[in-house]
């Protein structure tokens, strides 16, 4: 934002904090749930009841870091390519070809001579190509 | 195995630890979750702000390559995408829509003078995509500062309130940003955009039948269909412009003194979400978008020739508007035809004259 604002955190910089943070609580929850475990094994039920809450939030804390709702993804936003295609047809012969759009086409311009007879060709269809179904 | 037993030190460190937090995020909560919206805001700030400088370039090269200009436009691109209009104040809402348009018409001629100024070797039709592509790239200018403000402000005050209100629409804003991002390439290209689909249909109703200007920038020309007489009106293409439909059917009613038994409007309607692109649904009143002067001239027409008013809508989301031509909303232009004639067969009987008019900017669309 050339100096208007500066940002929160420093952005790489941070998710690296964050995946740090992560792995740390992640290693404590472990050691927490196995803690909790091991009270109860020992029917010590109290104290195994709070290291497995303790345990579980901390999975659960990792778990909303990874997904939690984002209002926009990381890609940044770039103008998007589109393929548009031009439909020519000849009103004599009825051939009809399609090509690649270029600057200057519109929807019913005649300039452009048959390749088959002596007439000129008319622009019928100017559109995007038809994404195919993956 | 002394070490993880429940009343040893690193149980004591996890329990404070644990404690700790909760009691952090008690009274920190609101100021974590600011941050976080903050922060989200400030990544989209910086997408945004990609866009609308190159939004700016691509204007400024079309500028160049297509105007020829003998001085860098580069000053006066960035002065337009400054530029701002002022709504008439509707505290006495009497004659508003009159104000407006008169508003409307005094922005319209000054966006026409600073192209003329920036591309003079341009044809008219380059110029009206030129001045398309500069409106497009002031949207993303507003959006941006618009956009900031509120992150500049949400940062100063850290009131989460403010914060909200534009994190909550973030999502919305940039499908709307996407949409004229399109436009860029669109209106740079000259290609028909999916608010074309209006005049398409006109252009197809009209099948090359000849055409004479009605109102600015607007045509028409007449056909015969199943013994009724069709008159269509639309934007004057192939450059990017809407026209002034409002005058273009007021000039055709008051030449035909009114004696047309039906009006029909073709526009680009929204589409719900579900519904699929290229829908086409008929309904009545006046299918025409923008601020409202147009509309307005068309219901009054109507109103005082008592002509019925009857309306097809293509439809399509908000990211095909200004993007584009879908090869659905193509394909959906026969279908309007279709429609068109439909009506003018249930509504209308021989000898009627019929006025229909296709709405919509003809970009890259011919008469």
């Amino acid at each position: 934002m050339s100096g208007e604002t500066s940002p929160i955190a420093g952005g790489a910089t941070q998710n690296w904090i964050t995946l740090a943070a992560m792995i740390i609580v992640g290693a404590l929850a472990l050691v927490s749930l196995y803690m909790g475990f091991q009270a109860y094994g020992n029917e010590d039920i109290e104290i195994a009841f709070m290291y497995m809450i303790i345990g579980t939030s901390g999975f659960i804390a990792i778990g909303y870091a990874f997904f939690r709702p984002k209002p926009t993804s990381m890609d940044p936003l770039k103008t998007k390519k589109f393929d548009v295609i031009t439909t020519l047809e000849c009103p004599q012969c009825n051939l009809k070809r399609v090509r690649a759009f270029q600057r200057g086409d519109y929807i019913y311009k005649n300039d452009e001579p048959c390749t088959r007879c002596e007439g000129k060709m008319i622009i019928t269809s100017i559109h995007t190509r038809k994404e195919e179904k993956k | 195995m002394s070490l993880l037993q429940p009343d040893n030190e690193i149980g004591m460190i996890l329990q404070t630890l644990f404690s700790f937090a909760f009691i952090v995020y008690l009274f920190y909560a609101q100021r974590i979750q600011a941050m976080t919206m903050l922060r989200q805001i400030e990544m989209t700030l910086r997408k945004i702000k990609g866009l609308r400088d190159e939004g700016k370039t691509t204007a400024i090269e079309t500028i160049n390559e297509i105007g020829k200009p003998e001085r860098d436009p580069t000053p006066m691109v960035e002065r337009f995408m400054e530029h701002f209009m002022l709504e008439p104040v509707s505290m006495d809402p009497a004659g508003v829509v009159g104000k407006l348009g008169s508003i409307l018409n005094v922005r319209e001629f000054t966006f026409e003078k600073e192209v003329e100024v920036m591309a003079p070797n341009a044809e008219p039709s380059e110029r009206n995509n030129i001045e398309n592509l500069l409106e497009a790239s002031l949207a993303l200018n507003i959006f941006y500062k618009v956009i900031r403000h509120y992150y500049l402000l949400g940062k100063k005050t850290m009131n989460i309130y403010i914060i909200m209100q534009i994190h909550m629409i973030l999502p919305l804003i940039l499908q709307q940003i996407e949409a004229y991002s399109s436009a860029l390439t669109a209106f740079r290209e000259g290609m028909p955009i999916g608010d074309s689909v209006g005049p398409i249909v006109a252009a197809k109703l009209l099948n090359g039948a000849e055409t004479r200007e009605v109102a600015k920038e607007m045509v028409a020309g007449e056909i015969e269909y199943e013994g009724r007489r069709v008159i269509i009106a639309k934007a004057k293409g192939p450059g990017g412009s809407v026209g002034k439909p409002g005058d273009a059917v007021t000039n055709l009613l008051n030449e035909n003194k009114g004696k047309v038994s039906m009006l029909i409007t073709v526009d680009a309607a929204g589409k719900l979400e579900g519904e699929q692109v290229g829908d086409i649904a008929e309904g009545v009143g006046a299918a025409i978008g923008g601020p409202g002067v147009e509309k307005y001239k068309i219901e009054q027409a109507a109103m005082e020739h008592e002509i019925p008013m009857y309306a097809v809508a293509i439809k399509q989301g908000m990211e095909h508007v200004v993007a584009p031509l879908v090869e659905p909303l193509f394909e959906a232009t026969d279908k309007a035809v279709s429609s068109v004639k439909g009506l003018i067969l249930d509504y209308s009987k021989e000898g009627d004259t019929i006025l229909v008019a296709g709405i919509g900017n003809t970009v890259g669309v011919a008469q």
